[in-house]
């Protein structure tokens, strides 16, 4: 069960990932807008640790079948969804001007509430549990400014990444428990939830412009 | 406090004059895009140059005075422009 559930999640999850940066991508290519570059970093890279994750399960189910991934291919993904989780939220962060932000300086002291252990995986989940819950409340307070109701379904979406990484990390304490299926279940909501706006997007009216920003 | 427009919303605001909101069939003053779009004469010359260069705009030499129109590229780009701004809206940012 658990082992079909994190193929559908890291699958769900790279290529949920790679539509909103083909997209991403498209729209700095079309406007040259560096925040769009930064959205298109951010989603190839959660895409990729999505990949890498859902490629150490392919390799442990056709090649080792030693019936756990390699730990380090776990975390190896992990660190590189973290640092899609950054530029999602430093994005926010540059348009919330940092320095000011008492609140993200706040949160920013968490990570030594939550990790209890030295393993970089612990690390890289309470890193991005921050990351999401602060890039939803900065998307939720967005809408109360613009209400662009698409705004609404990326706040939920990162919000149930946030909690189900939250539970991810959290089922180290009770291994065998349903915190785990939870989680991923979760997290899969979450990434249907990121892709609703995308979805919106009119791509038939879209081009590539070979020419703008040169 | 006035609402802080990147180079980009900048762009699009005197692309959306000359597209919706021309004075006449020939095109758009400088001084009249300088007051829709609000912005300065000096930063607005730069801009206008390298939207002519780039074929977003479309120069109209009228009586002696330049007149600006938007070209199809530059109606496809506003389209665009609108498009992946509601996508940075979505995620609670601006482009």
């Amino acid at each position: 069960m658990e082992f079909l559930l994190e193929n559908i999640l890291n699958l769900v999850g790279f290529l949920v990932g790679l539509a909103i940066g083909i997209m991403s991508y498209i729209g700095f290519r079309n406007t040259g807008s560096p925040t769009l570059f930064r959205l298109t970093i951010a989603f190839f890279s959660i895409s990729l640790g999505f990949f890498v994750i859902w490629t150490g399960y392919m390799i442990e189910d056709f090649v080792t079948k030693t019936g756990n991934i390699e730990r380090w291919i776990q975390t190896l993904g992990i660190a590189i969804q973290t640092i899609g989780y950054f530029f999602i939220a430093f994005s926010h962060s540059i348009k919330s001007f940092f320095p000011k932000s008492s609140y993200f300086r706040s949160v920013g002291i968490f990570p030594l509430f939550l990790v209890s252990s030295v393993q970089l995986e612990h690390i890289f989940r309470s890193v991005s549990f921050i990351l999401l819950a602060y890039g939803a409340i900065e998307t939720m307070l967005s809408y109360l400014e613009n209400r662009n109701k698409g705004a609404i379904s990326v706040s939920i979406g990162l919000g149930f990444l946030a909690l189900g990484e939250f539970l991810g990390w959290y089922s180290f304490v009770f291994p065998e428990s349903i915190l785990y299926p939870a989680s991923m279940i979760i997290k899969i909501g979450g990434l249907i939830a990121l892709f609703i706006p995308v979805s919106k997007v009119p791509l038939t009216k879209i081009k590539f412009d070979e020419d703008f920003g040169k | 406090m006035a609402e802080y427009r990147t180079h980009i919303k900048i762009i699009g605001d005197i692309l959306a004059t000359t597209r919706d909101d021309l004075q006449d069939e020939d095109g758009a003053s400088v001084t009249y895009l300088i007051r829709k779009a609000n912005i300065s004469h000096s930063r607005i010359s730069s801009i206008l140059k390298t939207l002519v260069s780039q074929g977003l705009l479309e120069k109209v030499d009228n009586q002696g005075s330049n007149k600006y129109k938007i070209s199809e590229n530059g109606r496809e780009f506003l389209q665009a422009y609108y498009a992946f701004t509601n996508f940075a809206d979505s995620f609670g940012l601006s482009i």
